[in-house]
């Protein structure tokens, strides 16, 4: 990681040169991050106001109330806690079935050997160029074949596995040693056996990556919901987000408030595992 | 891709060499415990049913099945087609902007003459507008971050925040900031530049331009963070020797040596700006008057709002070629490169 740019003659820590060019490094990358930074603080001060103007909420909330979260608690439509646990149970079942699957894939992609193996993990990969767009329609009407609209199974079925999640818990099983197996072989373990008791506690950093991946994704899956499920009831919080927006557009302290209830549970999840969001961003960007 | 077919044949030549020599196939162990070949088969591929069942059902299956209904008249009824022949198609395309009698541009910019050439504009402006900023926005973050920069953690946070978004609270956002009365006309108003960015078709695609850019840099920016870390130290200790100039070192030590990341880059950001939808919806539902209206938004309009799945599904698979010829394209780019160092 150290890079050794300044070891050198010609590129000493020292003289005008030097501190113009930190100086302005260091303006460059502060405002870039601030343009980062301060639509996340507007939504929060405008989400504290009451009947927010512009200039009230740029920098500091000129009077704060929280009067907005109240009426998303209060008005009659908005069925927050509903669409918070339909949210939670879409995610939550997403990320289970993914790990379950994706990990018995990637263990068989990697340290077992069939017949078509490498030719099947090609194809699982490739799938990934397919747009979501294309399955959009066929998926859809066959879940209304199976009567599964507006329901969980039906939020849930089309998402269970990804090519990504294979691919991550193959390259982690490939890095794990074959002894390990064959010596659980040996000491009398069967094949699931020894993914089970053997493998699988070992990749454990991988599928924390993965489950914090998969389940942030579904958290802000905007598509498949809105089309699968459009009851009241059965909305996820992104699409309950949009319907609130049509419902009560121009009021936007009380849009901002609905945003933030979105938005905090993935942030504070984030800035406290910071390094298992980068660590999978990097990852997912390794297949190429 | 091109990376991991690699990878896995190299890998793979000498894995195959190693079980031709223990014995057809199979693993010294497996043999040692008496299992057979076809216990082998059996147990791997009960391993990957669940996925191979779940791909087939809802990814390589769909596929066929939209082909199939790009040319049904499809009746939501009935959850059923009739066959009629191309005829989705034309009702998509028609009237063409080639014509016999020369060109006919302005199915491209009449919203009224022919909405899937209007929208497939928009994405292309889309597109164009936002892939290189996302990209070369996210490499000079990375080199920026890459260099001795204190607090490094703190604002590799900040330019990642926005991509934990989801697209629907981002579009909200944006959307309030942008409006008329929006906080950012609040800063461009002492200088006589508020404008009701949102409201006037002319600038309400850069609204959303604008709002895509925030949330892609921060991707990119670990893409390309990663790739850096990759490049070998001695590399830039040999071209300093050389007396190689801070430029020199990026345009012949770090540039080319992010081939891969920057084919991976690009690829991923074009797919996914040309499938740009959620933030075109809930920004401002396609209008006003057309102008956010990408294709795969009228793509959803069409098939769920308006219930012509046909047309729908044939608009994807248009959508689908154009995506492919350019990932491909960019594949064979990526190979001739290869050659150069």
């Amino acid at each position: 990681m150290a890079r050794s740019s300044y070891e050198y003659p010609g590129y000493e820590r020292s003289g005008v040169g030097y501190w113009s060019k930190t100086a302005l490094l260091y303006a460059v990358v502060t405002a870039g991050a601030l343009w980062m930074t301060l639509p996340f603080w507007w939504t929060i001060t405008t989400s504290l106001s009451a009947n927010p103007q512009a200039s009230e909420v740029t920098f500091i909330p000129a009077a704060v109330t929280l009067q907005n979260f109240v009426q998303l608690w209060e008005r009659p439509d908005i069925l927050l806690v509903r669409w918070f646990i339909n949210t939670v149970i879409f995610a939550g079942a997403v990320t289970l079935f993914n790990l379950t699957f994706d990990s018995l894939a990637g263990y068989a992609l990697a340290k077992l050997d069939f017949w078509g193996r490498d030719k099947l993990f090609l194809g699982f990969i490739s799938t990934m160029m397919i747009p979501g767009m294309v399955t959009l329609i066929p998926v859809y009407l066959i879940l209304v074949e199976l009567n599964w609209t507006n329901t969980y199974q039906g939020l849930i079925a089309p998402l269970i596995a990804g090519p990504f999640g294979i691919f991550l818990l193959r390259q982690h099983f490939k890095s794990l040693p074959t002894s390990l197996g064959e010596a659980a072989r040996i000491d009398g373990c069967n094949e699931f056996q020894t993914f089970y008791k053997i493998y699988l506690p070992l990749a454990k950093p991988a599928l924390a990556t993965l489950a914090i991946f998969t389940f942030m994704g579904a958290w802000n899956n905007f598509q498949w919901p809105l089309i699968i499920a459009n009851e009241n009831e059965m909305y996820t919080l992104p699409v309950a987000l949009f319907a609130v927006r049509n419902q009560y557009f121009a009021e936007w302290g009380l849009m901002m408030a609905a945003a933030l209830i979105i938005v905090a549970p993935v942030l504070v999840a984030f800035l406290a595992a910071q390094n298992y969001f980068i660590r999978g961003m990097s990852l997912s960007g390794m297949k190429g | 891709m091109a990376l991991e077919e690699g990878d896995a044949s190299g890998e793979d030549s000498f894995g195959s060499a190693a079980r031709d020599y223990l014995g057809r196939g199979r693993t010294a162990a497996g043999r040692r415990m008496g299992v057979s070949e076809d216990q082998d088969n059996l147990m791997g591929w009960l391993f990957v049913a669940p996925n191979v069942f779940v791909f087939s059902t809802f990814l390589l299956g769909p596929v066929l099945f939209a082909f199939y209904v790009s040319f049904q008249e499809w009746s939501i009824l009935r959850n059923a087609g009739e066959f009629i022949g191309i005829e989705n198609y034309l009702t998509v395309l028609q009237p063409l902007p080639v014509t016999t009698n020369g060109l006919n541009l302005s199915v491209f910019t009449n919203p009224t003459e022919n909405l899937f050439w209007y929208s497939l504009k928009n994405t292309f402006v889309y597109a164009i507008g936002t892939v290189p900023l996302q990209i070369l926005g996210g490499l000079a973050v990375a080199l920026m971050l890459d260099k001795r920069v204190r607090a490094k953690k703190a604002y590799r946070a900040a330019y990642f925040m926005p991509v934990m978004l989801s697209g629907a609270a981002s579009a909200v956002m944006w959307r309030w900031f942008l409006s008329a009365d929006g906080v950012i006309n609040s800063f461009l108003r002492p200088i006589g530049l508020a404008h009701n960015w949102a409201g006037d078709p002319a600038t309400a695609l850069g609204g959303v331009m604008l709002m895509a850019v925030w949330g892609g840099i921060g991707s990119n920016m670990i893409f390309f963070l990663a790739g850096l870390q990759n490049i070998p130290e001695e590399l830039y200790e040999a071209a300093r020797i050389d007396g190689a100039s801070r430029w020199h070192l990026f345009r012949h030590v770090t540039w080319p040596n992010l081939g891969n990341t920057n084919f991976f880059v690009i690829v991923m950001a074009v797919i996914s700006a040309f499938q740009v939808f959620g933030i075109a919806l809930v920004f401002s539902e396609g209008g006003p008057y057309y102008a956010t209206t990408t294709t795969v938004l009228l793509i959803y309009q069409r098939a769920f709002d308006e219930g012509l799945m046909g047309e729908g599904a044939a608009m994807a698979f248009i959508l689908f070629l154009i995506i492919f010829v350019f990932s491909y394209y960019q594949y064979r780019h990526q190979r001739s490169g290869e050659v150069e160092y």
